[in-house]
């Protein structure tokens, strides 16, 4: 006899059965679309950098496609894949997207670990444009159709520590960094930049990626005595933690944010904590491109948050690559849109950007300051 | 070594601690009375920080009401999640029970990300940005707040245990279950109560904690760790165990991180509570079952 | 017998599996179904047989992985050669740590594994001049045997699953030997195991070590077929991930493990139609599963045999899942 149980759980086994056939099979037919995918972090800690990522993509793509698409009038689909921010599921995503659903063209690479992995499965098999990644060797050691849009560590610290030591000019400084690739790095150039130019370093710290509490950390640079603290904090929620607990233990003197980290969500955490407080970013609402007002506008109609540098890095992306296959007629024929993207300057959301023959952007850097709760450009 | 700044990390330690403890003394009830090891206990915490958030600014109640009223609903969703699946359960092997508290939390925290968005919140509290100076210590309104609120709670969870009837049928539950069921005690009531005490805790040390930071919706994991690490280490089921084992964790990280390494302190507590444990295999506090 | 002709036909179709995918990816999917399946095999040696949870196996994949990866990029020496080192630098770690973690049990157990794992990742993500740190190992050269190389997920898949057969064929014959009696009676009961002159310590560590090495093992395949490595492999979640599938298969069998790694693996994927959902539905057909079956998915076959037999009144066969020390 078949009890309750039993059946319960034939059909709790059923439940997970069905929905494996039904996926399997799913429909990989050419559609007239450009057809790019969005591999991102959806889920997890970095849900949110892949949430505003996607959006900023999505608006530049119904900008693009009210304007009548690309390649004599094909609109772009974009499809979405999670890669968790793990390098694992960035590979299973790239294979699910090249070789599953069949795409067109791939962007990627908001985190350097899931960047270095994604490389190797699209190398020079496909047009991959990685966003945020800022380690040296995705580019390095990149491939012949692998483009990377967000400047590298050496960029950002160039032009940012000359604004610090001009402008910002603290007499020493205190460092509080992220236990990562690119927080080590950060280190590593503006402790040499900022001492050439006399400013004395008091001392570092790293936290890690998963830490949520930093007084400890910050306790121990308020004892240093430094004339300012600067703060290298990718992670939104860690950053606004980490510029709120600064004030609260105590500490009164200058705060200085990494480069390209700033951002609408960033300000409204952290309440009054970010007054005053500088940074750098690729990213300006008045930089004067001919698509930023469309996009802003498309972005702020579609989307309940704020545009952001790191939405802004999605539509470039989606910018790039249209442009590469304008230029191409053809989404697949990737030798003439690798170089067309590298031949001349492609102008996006972000102004005119240059690839180097490995394919890295170069972007125009501006000097940003929160005022007001409110993030303005600085102009000399 | 400065004064100043190692009676700093004593009470940064000692704040931090705190709020361990107030997390470990549900999952120590739950495991004293229910012999379940709860591995969704930190979503509750989770709850109870993102209802404090959004009745805080939907209803524009004030901060201390919406971390009262988060209890109270957590508790409810507390008594829920045993009726559902840890009572009918309770006969089953005890990894049986821990894999059905692993996917309760993987759906609590996956449908909080859901219905809650996956970008950061802050929950808004008066006592925030405000400092305090003690004497050289420097420490905000809101870190107090959780230090003496921990504390009022703890002194409720004695007195409650200690004096009220449901106490006194909770320890006799957790010394003996059959014993107690066939003295009348209502077990499966038993049951429902505890969870509701552990689940309010847990949501009031996330409405306590979630303004010294910012609350996302995986937040549960990490408070579920640091509970059970303390729970571990004062000694399964004890309270008392908690208590001192939370406060000894959030002082030896502090003191780990700010003068022997950053990049360790987490590691620094393992590496206490594997001593702990190789030294005492049932934690600081535990002799024999029951509640203490 | 009815059981051998079985084990021969389920054999066979995984061996013809990959040419039926059709494309690149599904056989991608089915490599990552044979790696989870061999890892959830060895952490079936320590959750099925001897009935302990452990929160510290990710750390183990992660010292294999880190091992054979290092051997390769920092050395030059081949994969080939990485593996089995991989495997003995995970059992080495195994045997101090189990050494000191089995003299307790219970959730004081699972504790224990977790601050060791734990504090191997810490080692990991901050010892950056070995290791690289969180920036990790990458451009690992793919596993090679003499001119065979393992680039496509193809021919990882066969690595794999010869290394799965191999592993189900050693808990097999370990489960009917004297050891693996002796692993089931301290499951069962240890002061009874113990009276009966079997020496409870010495076992356990026995089949921790020789779980761990199985890990390593499996974390240097994995190492050289994704070819990125970072600290993220000894993570928590890795260790829910496993244990969610060797108990929603069926602990303490060799077939629960490779079926829990299926049905984990495919259902992930077809849940994907359900966007947001995902994980939502995931985690509630997996609390579901776990209420509505506790033995996991073999046990449906046990109960489908139970009320078979008692409709036949046929004598008890010798089934695979019963003759491996079905769950209960």
């Amino acid at each position: 006899m078949f009890g309750r149980r039993t059946l319960l759980a034939t059909a709790a086994a059923l439940a997970l059965a069905i929905p494996m056939f039904g996926g399997l099979g799913g429909a990989k037919a050419q559609q007239p679309p450009v057809r790019i995918a969005v591999i991102g972090p959806m889920s997890g800690t970095g849900a949110f950098d892949g949430q505003l990522g996607l959006e900023g993509a999505q608006a530049m793509a119904a900008v693009i496609n009210a304007k009548g698409g690309v390649a004599g009038g094909r609109k772009i689909e974009l499809l979405t894949y999670d890669d968790k921010g793990s390098p694992e599921e960035g590979v299973s995503a790239a294979k699910r997207a090249m070789e599953q659903d069949n795409v067109d063209l791939i962007i990627g690479g908001w985190f350097s670990a899931v960047a270095l992995s994604l490389k190797e499965a699209t190398r020079d098999k496909i047009v991959t444009v990685m966003t945020s990644s800022q380690h040296p060797k995705v580019t390095e050691e990149g491939h012949k159709y692998l483009f990377r849009l967000n400047a590298t560590s050496a960029m950002m610290s160039d032009f940012y520590s000359k604004a610090i030591c001009e402008r910002i000019k603290p007499k020493s400084v205190a460092f509080m960094n992220v236990n990562d690739d690119w927080g080590r790095l950060d280190l590593e150039n503006y402790t040499k930049l900022l001492t050439n130019c006399g400013i004395e370093i008091k001392g570092h710290e790293f936290y890690n990626r998963t830490d949520t509490d930093f007084n400890t950390a910050l306790t121990k640079l308020k004892a240093l005595n430094p004339d300012a603290i600067y703060v290298a904090a990718i992670n939104t929620s860690q950053g606004a933690t980490i510029y709120r607990q600064i004030r609260q233990i105590g500490y009164r003197g200058k705060v200085i944010a990494s480069a390209g980290n700033m951002n609408p969500k960033l300000v409204e955490l952290s309440g009054n904590s970010l007054e005053n407080v500088y940074s750098a970013t690729p990213f300006t609402e008045d930089n004067g491109a001919p698509t930023m007002k469309p996009w802003l506008e498309e972005y702020r109609k579609s989307f309940k948050n704020e545009p952001s540098f790191i939405a802004s890095l999605g539509a470039q992306a989606v910018e790039v690559l249209a442009f590469g296959v304008n230029a191409a007629g053809d989404p697949r024929a990737y030798d003439k849109i690798a170089a067309a993207m590298k031949a001349q300057p492609v102008p996006t959301v972000l102004g005119e950007v240059r690839f180097s023959d490995q394919g890295q952007a170069t972007q125009t850097i501006h000097l940003v300051q929160v005022q007001k709760k409110q993030i303005v450009s600085v102009r000399d | 070594m400065d004064v100043t700044v190692f009676a700093q990390q004593i009470a940064n330690g000692l704040v931090n601690g705190m709020a361990y403890v107030l997390i470990a003394t549900g999952l120590t009830l739950v495991f004293g009375v229910l012999r379940i090891v709860n591995f969704a206990h930190g979503e509750f915490y989770m709850l109870g920080a993102y209802i404090t958030y959004f009745v805080g600014t939907l209803l524009g109640i004030d901060y201390l009401a919406a971390a009262a009223i988060a209890a109270v609903v957590v508790a409810a969703l507390g008594i829920a999640a045993n009726k559902l699946i840890f009572w009918p359960l309770r006969r089953d092997h005890e990894f049986t029970i821990l894999l059905s508290s692993l996917g309760l939390a993987l759906l609590i925290s996956n449908g909080g990300e859901l219905l809650f968005g996956a970008d950061p919140k802050y929950v808004d509290s008066p006592f925030a940005d405000e400092v305090l100076d003690i004497g050289a210590i420097t420490l905000t309104q809101q870190r107090v707040l959780v230090f003496a609120a921990a504390v009022v709670a703890l002194i409720g969870v004695y007195l409650f245990l200690r004096y009220s009837r449901f106490g006194k049928m909770m320890r006799a539950t957790a010394q003996n279950p059959d014993g107690a069921a066939l003295t009348g005690i209502n077990i499966k009531l038993v049951h429902g109560y505890t969870f509701a005490l552990a689940c309010g805790l847990a949501a009031l040390a996330g409405a306590l904690v979630g303004p010294t930071v910012m609350i996302f919706p995986t937040i549960g994991n990490w408070a579920v760790l640091k509970g059970f690490i303390v729970v571990i280490m004062g000694g399964l089921g004890s309270v008392t165990g908690a208590l001192f084992a939370g406060l000894l964790l959030g002082v030896i990280e502090s003191l780990g991180g700010g003068y022997i390494s950053l990049g360790f302190m987490e590691a620094i507590g393992y590496a206490m509570i594997i001593v702990v444990l190789l030294w005492r295999p049932n934690g600081l506090f535990s002799t024999a079952r029951g509640l203490r | 017998m009815g059981h051998t002709v079985g084990m021969a036909g389920g054999v066979a179709a995984l061996c013809v599996l990959p040419f039926l995918a059709g494309n690149a990816y599904l056989e991608h999917l089915l490599a990552l179904w044979m790696l989870y399946a061999l890892l959830a095999l060895s952490l079936n040696i320590v959750i099925g047989y001897l009935g302990e949870l452990t929160f510290g196996h990710a750390a183990f994949v992660g010292v294999g992985a880190y091992t054979s990866a290092l051997l390769s990029t920092q050395l030059g020496l081949p994969p080939l050669l990485g593996l089995p080192l991989a495997a003995v630098a995970a059992a080495l770690f195994g045997l101090v740590i189990g050494y000191a973690a089995l003299r307790v049990v219970g959730p004081q157990f699972t504790i224990l594994t977790l601050g060791f794992g734990s504090i191997l990742y810490t080692i990991t993500n901050n010892w950056v001049d070995l290791t690289r740190g969180p920036m990790g190992i990458s451009d690992i050269p793919p596993m090679a045997i003499g001119p065979m190389t393992f680039t496509s997920a193809r021919e990882t898949y066969f690595l794999i699953l010869a290394l799965v057969l191999a592993v189900g064929f050693l808990c097999h014959a370990l489960v009917n030997s004297r050891t693996g009696r002796a692993f089931l009676a301290v499951r069962e009961n240890a002061p009874l195991a113990a009276s009966l002159g079997i020496n409870v310590f010495h076992t356990k560590l026995l089949g921790f070590v020789v779980a761990t090495a199985i890990a390593g093992l499996g974390g240097a395949i994995y190492a050289h077929y994704i070819k990125v490595i970072t600290p993220d492999i000894m993570g928590v979640q890795n260790v829910a991930a496993l244990i969610i599938v060797v108990i929603i298969g069926g602990r303490g069998t060799i077939v629960g493990p490779i079926l829990g790694a299926l049905v984990y693996i495919g259902l992930l994927e077809a849940l994907r139609v359900a966007g947001p959902l995902r994980m939502v539905i995931f985690a509630a057909l997996l609390t579901g599963t776990v209420v509505f079956l506790p033995g996991g998915l073999v046990s449906l076959w046990q109960r489908w045999r139970t009320t078979h037999k008692a409709d036949n009144n046929l004598p008890a066969g010798n089934g695979v899942p019963s003759a491996e020390g079905g769950a209960e």
